[in-house]
C-alpha cells in the first residue's frame, strides 16, 4: 500500500533521460538518472539498489481470499486501497513500561513550557531594549532604561502614572525634572555604588583639576562634583567622584586615600556606606 | 517505538464493533450507518461493503471459516451473509434490536441478543446454522433455543459461546456476568463482576472478549471504568485492570501477556472537554501484573471496539469518531518484559 499512497512523492519530477542502469558484478544495480532540482539545476543522482526478494507464505484459504473480487461500494473500484477509505495515519508512540506516566507527563510539561514561552515572545516586549523579557528585567537597564522610558512617555502623557515627572499642571522640582538628556536625577535612581567621596581637598582645587591631575589615571570619570557654597561659590573642601567601574574606584581609593594633594592629606571614602 | 496506523475512513458514523476473522487477514467492521464493511488487514483495502440493514448495525462476527458472516442491527433483523461475495443470504426477524451476534466456535450456531427495549424481555436467541452452501438461504426460521436474560429487571449486553460450545457467557447492564447452558438454556453460574471495584453508578458490561489461545477465560469491560480477568471454569474474578474513564472495549492478546482496553468519556459529553482531557487512548495493561503499561493515542472520540489480531501482530480500534485505526506493533513491543520476568528467565536460563 505504501507504493500506492506514495507514489505521489515521486511523481512531480520530471525525468529528462531515462535512467542508465550498470549491473555490478556483486549482484547489486547502479542507477544513474538526471533531473532538475528546485533551483533548477541539473543533477545526477547515483543510487545502489540490491534487490532482496522476501518469500512470505500464507495460509492458503487468505491466498484465495486475496483475489476475491471487490463487492458493495468496492464493486468497480481497482485494486490497491481507495485513499478516500483508506490512509496512513500519523505516528504514534507507544512505550511500554511502568514509567509510561512519568514520561508523558514530563512531555507534556515540555510541550506546556515551549508553548508557554511561544506565547511570551510574543507578548511579552522590553519597552527598553525591545528584547523579550519584562521591561523590568532588562539587561540594558541601567544604561538604557530611564532615558527611553522618560523619551517614550513625556509625548503621550495620558499612558504614564509611574513617572510624576510628566503630568502635566504639577509642580516638578528642579532637581527632579530631567536633565537635556532626559536623565531624571533622583537619589533612587543614581548608581552610586563606584562613587568616592573624597575631603580634605584644597579650597581652589575644581572639578578640572581632579579630572585632568588627580584622578587622570583612573580615568575616564563619569561625573566629578566639587560641593561648593552656595552664596560665595567657594570650595567647601570635598567632592563627589564616580569611576566607570567600582574596581577602579576601589583602586583609586587604595592609592590615594591618606597621600598629601596640595599641602592637605586626602581623604577618600564611599560616598555610600557599602551594603556587606 | 512508533507506529505507523492505517485510517480507514469507510464508514460516516460511530463504530460500533471491529473484528477479526481466524486467520486475520480480513478485518469486519460494523457502524452506526448501514454498510458493513470487510478490510484487508495488511494493507486497509477494502474488499466490499454489506448493503441491505436499514439503520444502525450493532453487532458483527465471521465463522471460522471465513464463510459466512453475521450482522445485527437496530432494523430488528439479523443477517447472514457471504463473505466471498457480500450477498445476504438470509434474514431473521428479532422481536427487538440486535444488540450482539456471535458464532460458535465450530461455526455451526449462532446467537443474538434481542435487547430489553419496546416491551420485549431481553433475550438470547440460539439459532442452529445450515453450513452446506446450498443451504444457506435456507435456514430454519425458529431459534433452536431462547434464554430469558431479565435477571432482577437487568438485560444482557454482551454474549458468547465458550470454545466448546457448551456454554454461553454474558455481561449484563447490572455488571453481572452469567454462564448458561446452550443447549437447556438453565443459568449455570452467575457473578457480579462489576460495580465493586469501583464507586461507580454505570456499572453496565459492555464487551466480552476471550482469551485467543483457547478460550478459557475472558475479559469484561464496563461503565464502571474497570475490565476484569474471569475463568471459564472456576468462574471466579482473576484480575482486575483499574482505569480512569469507562470502558466501552477490552481484548487479550496473545503473544505477550497484555489486554488492552479502549473507552473514555461517555459520547455525549465529549463536545464539552478538550481532546487531552477525553481519554481517548487504547490502554495496555499488563494481564498478570494488573498495572498499565502504556497507552497508543489516536482516536479523538471514545473508542467503542478493539479487536487483535489472531496472531498477536497488531490491533484494530473503532472509534465513537468515526474511523479505524489498524496497528501493527514494532519490536520493542514483543521485547518488553517486566522486571520480574526478565529476571525469572535469566534465573531460568541460568538453571539450564
Amino acid at each position: 500500500m505504501s507504493t500506492a499512497i506514495g507514489s505521489w512523492a515521486d511523481a512531480g519530477d520530471e525525468f529528462s533521460a531515462p535512467p542508465e542502469i550498470i549491473v555490478n558484478p556483486d549482484g547489486t544495480k547502479t542507477v544513474i538518472t538526471f533531473r532538475t532540482n528546485q533551483d533548477g539545476k541539473k543533477v545526477k543522482i547515483t543510487q545502489k539498489i540490491r534487490e532482496i526478494k522476501v518469500e512470505e507464505k500464507v495460509h492458503p484459504l487468505v491466498a484465495l481470499r486475496k483475489n476475491w473480487k471487490k463487492y458493495g461500494k468496492e464493486k468497480n473500484s481497482p485494486p490497491g486501497p481507495d485513499t478516500s477509505t483508506t490512509q496512513l495515519g500519523e505516528k504514534v508512540e507507544l512505550k511500554l513500561g511502568l514509567s509510561w506516566k512519568q514520561v508523558e507527563k514530563k512531555e507534556e510539561e515540555e510541550k506546556a513550557q515551549e508553548r508557554a514561552s511561544k506565547i511570551a515572545v510574543q507578548t511579552i516586549k522590553c519597552r527598553t531594549c525591545g528584547g523579550d523579557h519584562y521591561t523590568a528585567k532588562c539587561p540594558f537597564k541601567d544604561t538604557l532604561g530611564v532615558s527611553t522610558e522618560t523619551n517614550q512617555t513625556t509625548p503621550e502623557p495620558s499612558s504614564t502614572q509611574d513617572s510624576s515627572s510628566s503630568q502635566p499642571g504639577r509642580y516638578v522640582p528642579r532637581h527632579l525634572r530631567p536633565d537635556a538628556q532626559g536623565n531624571v536625577q533622583s537619589k533612587e535612581a543614581r548608581d552610586d555604588s563606584s562613587t568616592l567621596r573624597i575631603s580634605q581637598l584644597n579650597s581652589f582645587v575644581d572639578e578640572d583639576m581632579i579630572r585632568n591631575e588627580l584622578l587622570a589615571r583612573f580615568g575616564p570619570l563619569q561625573r566629578v562634583t566639587v560641593v561648593r557654597n552656595k552664596e560665595s561659590g567657594e570650595s567647601r573642601g570635598f567632592a563627589y567622584v564616580t569611576f566607570a567601574t567600582e574596581e577602579i574606584a576601589q583602586k583609586a581609593l587604595d592609592l590615594l586615600n591618606g597621600k598629601g594633594y596640595h599641602s592637605l592629606i586626602l581623604h577618600l571614602e564611599w560616598s555610600k556606606k557599602k551594603k556587606t | 517505538m512508533a507506529m505507523r496506523p492505517i485510517k480507514l475512513m469507510g464508514h460516516e458514523r460511530s463504530l460500533t464493533q471491529v473484528k477479526y476473522n481466524r486467520e486475520g487477514d480480513l478485518l469486519f467492521s460494523v457502524a452506526k450507518d448501514n454498510a458493513a464493511s470487510i478490510w484487508f488487514s495488511s494493507n486497509g483495502e477494502r474488499l466490499g461493503t454489506l448493503e441491505g440493514h436499514q439503520g444502525v448495525i450493532w453487532s458483527i462476527d465471521v465463522d471460522p471459516e471465513t464463510n459466512l458472516c453475521a450482522t445485527g442491527g437496530g432494523d430488528l433483523a439479523i443477517k447472514l451473509w457471504k463473505v466471498e461475495t457480500g450477498q445476504c443470504v438470509f434474514t431473521w426477524e428479532s422481536p427487538s434490536p440486535v444488540r450482539r451476534v456471535a458464532f460458535s466456535s465450530d461455526g455451526k450456531r449462532l446467537l443474538a441478543i434481542a435487547d430489553q427495549v419496546m416491551g420485549h424481555i431481553g433475550t438470547i436467541s440460539v439459532y442452529d446454522l445450515k453450513t452446506n452452501e446450498s443451504d444457506f438461504n435456507n435456514q430454519d426460521i425458529k431459534p433452536s433455543l431462547i434464554i430469558e436474560t431479565d435477571q432482577n429487571n437487568s438485560k444482557s449486553n454482551v454474549a458468547n459461546f465458550t470454545q466448546d460450545g457448551k456454554f454461553i457467557i454474558s455481561g449484563l447492564d447490572n455488571g453481572y456476568v452469567n454462564k448458561y447452558d446452550s443447549n437447556t438454556g438453565e443459568l449455570i453460574q452467575s457473578i457480579q463482576a462489576h460495580g465493586i471495584h469501583t464507586e461507580e453508578k454505570n456499572i453496565s458490561i459492555t464487551d466480552i472478549q476471550f482469551a485467543p489461545e483457547d478460550k478459557s477465560y475472558f475479559i469484561t469491560s464496563s461503565k464502571d471504568k474497570t475490565a476484569t480477568l474471569i475463568d471459564v471454569e472456576s468462574f471466579e474474578i482473576l484480575k482486575v485492570y483499574k482505569a480512569d474513564a469507562p470502558m466501552n472495549t477490552a481484548a487479550i492478546t496473545p503473544v505477550k501477556d497484555f489486554v488492552i482496553l479502549g473507552g473514555g468519556q461517555e459520547a455525549r459529553n465529549v463536545t464539552t472537554t478538550a481532546e487531552s482531557q477525553g481519554k481517548f487512548e487504547a490502554r495496555f495493561y499488563h494481564k498478570i501484573f494488573e498495572e498499565e503499561i502504556g497507552r497508543v493515542k489516536g482516536h479523538f472520540g471514545p473508542l467503542n471496539t478493539v479487536a487483535v489480531h489472531p496472531n498477536g501482530a497488531g490491533y484494530a480500534s473503532g472509534g465513537e469518531d468515526g474511523f479505524i485505526r489498524v496497528h501493527e506493533f514494532e519490536k520493542s513491543y514483543f521485547d518488553f518484559l517486566f522486571d520480574a520476568e526478565r529476571s525469572e528467565k535469566a534465573a531460568a536460563s541460568g538453571n539450564i
